[in-house]
């Protein structure tokens, strides 16, 4: 019934009031709407800087300083905006699909494993076929790479609806397995023999994504990441399939209610989260490494669970959110050379962001029920 | 095999679990309480950091410990904040501050001792026999000729199951994991109460942590934990929240641990990778319902409010 009405917010607070859903902490249909999207996310990451300024302060070193040099590094010339755009491109396409999830309170946090399989296959195809011609060999990668990246949300999600094991858990777990998937294909069929580093030999260029501009160093994900972040806002907002995510995530009991079925809602969104994910590991051997490497995924899902939600799980959203990951890692590179403060600074500022997020989240959540 | 090898295998298995069973301990506390322990990597890597640095400046390897459970605490405190008072979502919470960790951890190694990589060797903590015991043939080579932690870890899993199971304190936890709105409408404060498992539980996990760099690697090194908590989470798992179970888990995975690191010399068929992958899958597959069903505490992951 409502399924096939696009459109509808109204429906959605109706039910939501009548049957508040106290399941999950994410009320992102509650509070008023600036706060929710541009201050809440500004002031978290304002106050994360600051609280890092402390330890900067403690390795005997100038917070200003560093920060300067970090907004130096990152959009101080056209090379370090191309690095940091190819380096947000995997969070955008992964962010993109972990916010849809969420956005139907699907808590998927497998990005890692998904990245880590389409990387698999990707470089499969490209190390199998080198002799089919660019563009083919290029589109096949990255096809196999979401399908693989599906498949592995897929199991996830069919565990979670044929056993009842909770999707987290069930991502959780493989991310690890699809990790050491990438280790154990590196020691054995995919290895590149003698190579130092597990890693597989170097792709035919045939396989390499193009530059977007001549002479750059930019790839072309960067807009395959936009037009994927521009499709699942029409998904979401425009859609039959995109109003059951959001009638799902705003109260179970209303999209039962409204005849919604939870099952394919949840199979659905997370097979689309995979592949997003599977498709920005395909890219990223394809476009960065031009070869499979160990651990080439590693901290990519956690990146696209904090940039889903640090963009308010808004797809249109999930672009800034994940520019601005891709610019301060960029930058923070740039600081290390230049004022000797260690890069690893950037993982304080990011885990400190996502729980001043989270609180802000979890605050306005205090007129739900036990 | 022959024997020695086997007993060799065996001993190590015990040597590895040490760490794991630790973190675990600290988990089962924090989940008995609805708290999700995600954040255990984060705490056990801040405890690893806190215990080889505290050793390597004071030279003493008791403070180097007390440090590691105000630094495994301290991480526990930001998530028992986050989760319980802010009502932030627990699993991401725990996600979040293994990142932190991780980033304040390599980032303080490098502020505070200089360089790009900084070493700070350490000598391991060596084993200890205990007497008489250690010389009954196999059992006493496999179980009392182990490192002093060791001893104490697997020790602590007593306690830590007589006070869950059989004090009012611990039913009281775990009362508020499974319903706490009853709990509270008996007078105690969930909030509290979750917060305090939390940071105890974050306690522990640092020590496992301090097991790791002062008793078997002797140094600490960027994001040396590697997946350690997150294979003592699937130890919870698969023991089913309840300390003994959780040991024999962590015991398993130890043995899997052990094996994927002799398994070149034995020339097994089967990669180390592969052996690597089996505490995800089997904690997959307890709870996928192989076995008997698995029961989560109840109000786990929710947050409480006052209705």
């Amino acid at each position: 019934m409502f399924a096939s009405k696009p459109k509808g917010a109204e429906p959605v607070t109706a039910f939501d009031k009548a049957a508040p859903s106290a399941e999950y902490p994410w009320s992102l249909l509650s509070g008023p709407k600036v706060w929710r999207t541009v201050l809440a996310p500004a002031l978290a990451v304002a106050l994360a800087f600051a609280v890092t300024a402390l330890p900067i302060a403690i390795s005997g070193k100038n917070p200003v300083l560093a920060y300067w040099a970090l907004l130096r590094g990152a959009v101080g010339s056209i090379d370090a905006i191309a690095f940091a755009l190819n380096k947000s491109t995997p969070y955008v396409l992964a962010g993109v699909g972990v916010a849809m999830c969420f956005r139907s309170k699907v808590i998927n946090i497998g990005s890692e494993g998904q990245i880590a399989v389409g990387g698999v296959a990707a470089s499969w195809i490209a190390l199998s076929f080198s002799y089919l011609p660019s563009p083919i060999l290029i589109v096949t990668a990255l096809l196999a790479a979401g399908v693989a990246g599906a498949v592995w949300a897929g199991i996830a999600a069919v565990i979670r609806l044929k056993r009842g094991v909770h999707e987290v858990l069930g991502t959780l777990m493989l991310n690890f397995v699809g990790t050491l998937f990438v280790s154990e294909v590196l020691h054995g069929p995919m290895g590149e023999i003698g190579a130092g580093f597990p890693q597989s030999p170097l792709f035919s260029q045939a396989a390499w994504l193009p530059s977007l501009f001549p002479g750059a160093n930019l790839h072309m994900g960067i807009a395959v990441a936009v037009v994927a972040v521009f499709v699942c806002h029409l998904l979401l907002w425009h859609t039959p399939f995109g109003f059951r995510l959001r009638v799902l995530g705003s109260s179970r009991n209303a999209a039962a209610y409204a005849g919604v079925s939870f099952a394919r809602a949840v199979l659905e969104v997370m097979l689309i989260a995979g592949a997003l994910a599977g498709t920005a590991g395909g890219i990223e051997v394809l476009g960065v490494h031009y070869r499979l490497i160990q651990g080439f995924s590693q901290g990519f899902g956690f990146n696209a669970v904090a940039i889903a939600l640090l963009a308010g799980l808004n797809p249109i959203a999930v672009l800034p959110a994940g520019l601005f990951f891709g610019f301060l890692e960029a930058g923070a590179l740039s600081m290390q050379r230049e004022m000797g403060v260690p890069s690893s600074l950037v993982f304080v500022i990011q885990g400190l962001t996502m729980v001043f997020v989270l609180c802000s989240m979890g605050i306005g959540l205090k007129q739900q029920r036990v | 095999m022959s024997t020695s090898v086997l007993i060799e295998l065996l001993a190590a298995s015990v040597r590895i679990a040490t760490p794991l069973l630790l973190v675990a301990l600290g988990g089962v506390l924090s989940e008995n309480a609805g708290t999700f322990a995600v954040g255990l990597e984060g705490m056990m890597l801040m405890g690893a950091f806190g215990g080889a640095v505290s050793t390597f400046v004071l030279k003493n390897v008791v403070a180097g410990l007390v440090a590691s459970v105000i630094c495994g605490a301290a991480i526990a405190a930001v998530v028992a904040v986050a989760t319980a008072k802010f009502r932030a979502d627990q699993m991401v919470t725990g996600l979040a501050v293994n990142i932190l960790a991780f980033g304040l951890t390599s980032f303080l190694l490098r502020g505070l001792f200089g360089g790009r990589a900084p070493v700070i060797a350490l000598p391991t903590l060596g084993p200890l026999a205990v007497p008489y015991l250690s010389r009954v043939p196999i059992a006493g080579q496999v179980l009392f000729q182990q490192p002093a932690l060791t001893y104490a870890a697997f020790l602590l899993t007593i306690p830590i199951h007589f006070f869950l199971f059989k004090t009012r304190a611990g039913l009281t936890l775990r009362a508020v994991g499974e319903n706490p709105v009853a709990a509270f409408s008996v007078g105690t404060n969930p909030v509290s109460v979750r917060m305090a498992a939390t940071i105890a539980g974050g306690g522990l996990a640092g020590v496992g942590g301090a097991v790791l760099s002062l008793q078997e690697i002797g140094t600490f090194t960027d994001g040396m934990t590697n997946g350690r908590g997150f294979i003592a989470l699937a130890a919870i798992i698969v023991g089913r929240w309840m300390p003994f179970r959780v040991m024999l888990g962590c015991l398993l995975f130890g043995a899997a641990s052990a094996i994927a690191l002799n398994i070149q010399d034995w020339g097994l068929p089967v990669s180390s990778y592969i052996i690597q992958m089996t505490p995800y899958l089997i904690a997959l597959a307890v709870l996928c319902g192989v076995g008997r069903a698995t029961r989560m505490p109840a109000a786990i992951g929710k947050p409480f409010t006052r209705s």
